[in-house]
């Protein structure tokens, strides 16, 4: 026989001041099976909780229902108390009167009423609760960052110091990301190579870090603490040990007109190369497509100039399989392109640039060195026109969000280029000036009072080329929308953030969710950003949503906190809210008939095969068997077995079914 | 050659430790025969009036104990014995149907998918001219057609025992801790089991039709679970018992599924 007891809370006046909560308390005391029943101000409060405690062991209770607030807010509190007072802490469950009745009715005896048949089903639940134990699975202490721009190398090296092993996987044949590419960067205006390259180098050398470069995820098994991650190492035709970087293959090939990457098509590079000089590691790669021997079969100079030997034209892609705890997803953001704006011209004039290539344009390292050129002649542009939320913010773009980071990076590209070109014009079209950070907002002023940067409130409709000029419309919204025609050599467009190709495909094997634009989804706006919902997957960077890199750095750090604190422990304990599939005596063994049609409806890929042997080995039955540690308790399979063979622990049909006959 | 002097020769070499075919019945009609001895497979019959898919006895404890069997198999026999292989009730190993007039051995998935692509599928008049109808009504009326129709089932539950995709050895019907589904062939009680029953069946129904025909108050009970996997075409472009190798439409994702019916 069932002895419950039920608590019911006024939490202050959230509940109390809607609901009767005595009135409840005294009409619980009639539900058959209830042998307790009080109402006090603060559950939750150290008062409340030994009024639990001490009833569990006055009254024997086997059961105890907390009315309360949502149990994503108390269920461990009330869990701990029921514990600590001997009782098993899944024989507690909460009846949440505050979110699912005070707060959203009116005060009136209706509502008091849906409280005590709230309470009435928790009742009925707790009568079909069976003690449960939390699961415990182990844990890798291995972590695998997935991008190797600053988010990914940051995460790697806080991962690294705490004392963890990484892997560290980068795509492209060298880590740094876009903040290699960078010039200078804001609010301070220190030169982006120089602040990331010692992050790059010491990130190589670390001991607890090993660097995959030109390597993607190919594939990803397993749950928090056990992921088996299979990586596809990308041939670099090019043998890694005894590679030196001397570069001369690189000086060598005879193909040397190929648009590059990293200088986003300003420049040109080798078809033997590395993508900047700082490349970290400093290996050579194959570019496959435009290597002469691989489009004529004839060529193979590099091969003939290697000191080393270290050329391997027969070098295959490998795949490597990795048991790791935990994954941070640091994959980036990739920015829109010019060709996606009709109004400027579909991208066909040179002189109308992105954001970056400005940035390589800038960068003492780019194309030209740092000289401001043009694209088109290499004339020193006299007139700049910079237009911000290209892209962002228009929703006839497919981008009604803000990219974040423009409204900076556009006012220290503007004071870039008057810095480089004291008698140019420099001219802003923007809509709003975001600068919300810490020496943000000063720094868009001193661009504009300081540096002489003419900002103009509005947009451009229509860029056009005329004499070799640019032709930029638009108008000034703050002169009574004004039509503004400048005549520019070269024009800016501070185009939009987007997710990094392949993000939805990269989400899909990871199954972690993600927004309408791709950008990864974090598990809670505010309280868990940089968790995702897939326990043991944590996110860094831009990859998540627009960022700059103090919060990208940031972001980067917490993820790593967040694994190291997962890897303090050598076990995981984890909530025995799971599916589990019954068990009978022989010769049924089982409900299930092994169809499997809830392999596939499985998100988590928790449903194994079981096979029933009997003693001489031979196969009686074969059943699904759900792994505790990847199942997420979401009910899928539940839903999807025919037989009812599948049950959630907590959760049990049987429960569900008392708790909706009660009404 | 015909089907018995194949069974016969099957039998004899061992091939097969049983042929399940169809034998003379009462009053002209045709029923199931399950041939064990060489000698006996002269009783087998196999013509038009063979209708009931033989597929579901395959996985009867029974006839899985035999090892391998041969089964007289109509096109739906066929469909059945695919959707089988798909959800791991039979083993390719452990079956041959024999197709056509009775002498096509099929012993592979793939020769039952390849035998398969060239036999039409058509509805039956009767059917047809049903299914027509339901498809002019309005809800309400549709409503009205299946409760008038469904009044009349008594819950003998043939149509579950003669579908070759109804295996499982403990049915939801069953099931009565806890008890979903009421025992009763009230009108609530029989509108619950026929509607578990049609929504277990979409995406696997091999629309044999067998339960329509089981059916002894002549329910044309077959159409629901017909327009169901009408539904799964339309939405998903796949059929149940095309292939061995087929995912459950209802649990499989694909990025390219068609999304219209999410509002």
């Amino acid at each position: 026989m069932s002895r419950i007891g039920v608590f019911t809370c006024h939490c202050g006046e959230n509940i109390g001041a809607t609901v009767d909560c005595a009135k409840v308390a005294e009409r619980t005391r009639n539900v058959p099976g209830v042998v307790h029943s009080v109402d006090y101000k603060y559950m939750c409060s150290d008062p409340g909780q030994s009024m639990i405690k001490e009833a569990i062991k006055e009254h024997g209770l086997t059961g105890v229902v907390v009315a309360a607030c949502s149990p994503r807010m108390h269920e461990p509190t009330f869990r701990n108390a029921v514990e600590e007072a001997g009782l098993n802490p899944y024989l507690c469950e909460m009846a949440n009167l505050r979110e699912h009745c005070s707060w959203v009715h009116e005060k009136n005896d209706a509502t008091t009423d849906k409280a005590a048949d709230l309470i009435r089903v928790m009742v009925e639940k707790v009568k079909h609760n069976t003690p449960l134990h939390p699961i415990r699975v182990p844990v890798t202490k291995r972590a695998l960052v997935l991008g190797g721009g600053i988010a990914g190398i940051q995460a790697a090296l806080d991962i690294a110091n705490a004392g963890h092993k990484v892997v560290l996987v980068e795509k492209s044949p060298s880590i740094g990301g876009h903040m290699s590419q960078l010039s200078e960067t804001f609010p301070t205006l220190d030169c982006s190579q120089c602040i990331l390259t010692p992050r790059m180098v010491e990130a190589a050398r670390h001991p607890n870090i090993t660097l995959m470069t030109y390597a993607e995820l190919e594939k990803l098994e397993g749950f928090i603490g056990n992921f088996k991650a299979t990586i596809r190492r990308k041939a670099r035709q090019v043998d890694e040990k005894l590679c030196t970087g001397c570069g001369l293959c690189i000086t060598k090939c005879p193909n040397k007109k190929i648009p590059d990457e990293f200088n986003e098509g300003l420049g040109k590079r080798s078809a033997i190369y590395v993508p900047f000089p700082q490349a970290v590691p400093n290996k050579p790669v194959i570019d496959k497509t435009n290597c002469t021997f691989y489009k004529s079969g004839k060529c193979k100079v590099c091969e003939k100039m290697c000191p080393t030997g270290a050329i391997r034209f027969d070098q295959q892609d490998e795949l490597v399989t990795l048991d790791v705890g935990a994954i941070v997803l640091a994959t980036g953001f990739k920015v829109m392109r010019t060709d996606k704006f009709p109004e400027y011209g579909y991208g066909k004039y040179a002189d109308v640039i992105d954001g970056l290539q400005f940035e390589r344009l800038a960068s003492a390292s780019g194309p030209t060195l740092g000289v401001m050129k043009r694209p088109s002649d290499g004339k020193e542009p006299e007139t700049v026109v910079f237009v911000a939320c290209s892209g962002s913010r228009d929703r006839a773009k497919g981008v009604p969000y803000c990219s974040k980071i423009c409204c900076m990076y556009t006012a220290k590209h503007a004071m870039l280029y008057k810095h480089k070109m004291h008698h140019g014009k420099a001219y802003v079209f923007y809509m709003d000036i975001r600068s919300g950070g810490k020496d943000y907002d000063e720094f868009v002023r001193r661009a504009i009072e300081e540096d002489d940067v003419k900002y103009i409130r509005g947009r451009v409709s229509r860029i056009y080329e005329e004499d070799g000029q640019l032709i930029v419309k638009g108008a000034d919204t703050l002169m009574g929308g004004e039509p503004v025609e400048i005549k520019a050599d070269m024009v800016v467009l501070a185009t939009a953030v987007q997710a990094q190709d392949g993000s939805e495909e990269l989400a899909q094997k990871l199954h972690v969710s993600y927004d309408p634009y791709h950008f990864f989804a974090e598990s809670h706006p505010k309280l868990k950003p940089v968790e995702t919902n897939t326990a043991g997957i944590y996110l860094a960077g831009a990859c998540q949503a627009p960022r700059d890199i103090p919060e990208t750095v940031a972001q980067a750090s917490g993820a790593a906190a967040k694994v190291a604190a997962l890897f303090s422990r050598d076990e995981l304990t984890r909530e025995p809210v799971v599916a589990v599939v019954n068990r009978l005596p022989a010769p049924t063994f089982s409900y299930c008939v092994g169809c499997f049609l809830c392999q596939s409806a499985c998100p988590y890929q928790a449903i194994e095969a079981e096979e029933i042997r009997g003693r001489d080995g031979t196969l009686i039955k074969t059943l699904a068997k759900v792994n505790a540690g990847l199942c997420q308790g979401c009910g899928t399979c539940v839903s999807t077995c025919r037989t009812k063979a599948i049950d959630i622990q907590g959760f049990s049909n049987e429960q569900i079914f008392a708790e909706l006959m009660t009404l | 050659m015909d089907l018995r002097e194949k069974s016969r020769q099957l039998l004899e070499n061992g091939d097969v430790k049983a042929v399940i075919g169809y034998e003379r019945g009462t009053m002209g009609a045709r029923r199931p025969a399950f041939i064990r001895k060489a000698e006996r497979a002269d009783r087998l019959v196999f013509d038009e009036a063979c209708a009931q898919n033989l597929a579901t006895y395959l996985t009867r404890p029974e006839v899985r104990k035999l090892g391998r069997v041969a089964v007289a198999a109509r096109p739906d026999t066929l469909r059945a014995i695919l959707q089988l292989m798909a959800e791991r009730q039979v083993k390719e190993e452990n079956v041959l149907a024999l197709a056509g007039d009775g002498t096509v051995e099929l012993g592979t998935a793939q020769a039952i998918e390849e035998h398969l692509a060239t036999c039409a599928k058509e509805l039956p008049a009767r059917d047809r001219e049903i299914l027509d109808r339901l498809s002019r009504m309005d809800r309400a009326q549709r409503w009205a057609f299946w409760q008038a129709e469904l009044s009349r089932c008594v819950k003998c539950y043939a149509c579950r025992n003669s579908c070759p995709m109804c295996y499982c050895g403990h049915c939801t019907m069953d099931c009565n801790r806890p008890q979903w589904v009421p025992v009763a062939s009230h009108a609530l009680g029989n509108l619950e089991y026929h509607m578990v029953r049609a929504m277990h069946l979409a995406g696997r129904c091999v629309e044999c039709g067998d339960c329509g025909r089981a059916c002894p108050v002549g329910i044309p009970i077959h159409l629901l679970t017909f327009n169901c996997e009408e539904s799964v075409h339309l939405q998903f472009g796949q059929r149940a018992g095309a292939s061995s190798k087929l995912d459950y439409a209802l649990s499989t994702f694909r990025p390219d599924d068609k999304e219209s019916f999410i509002r």
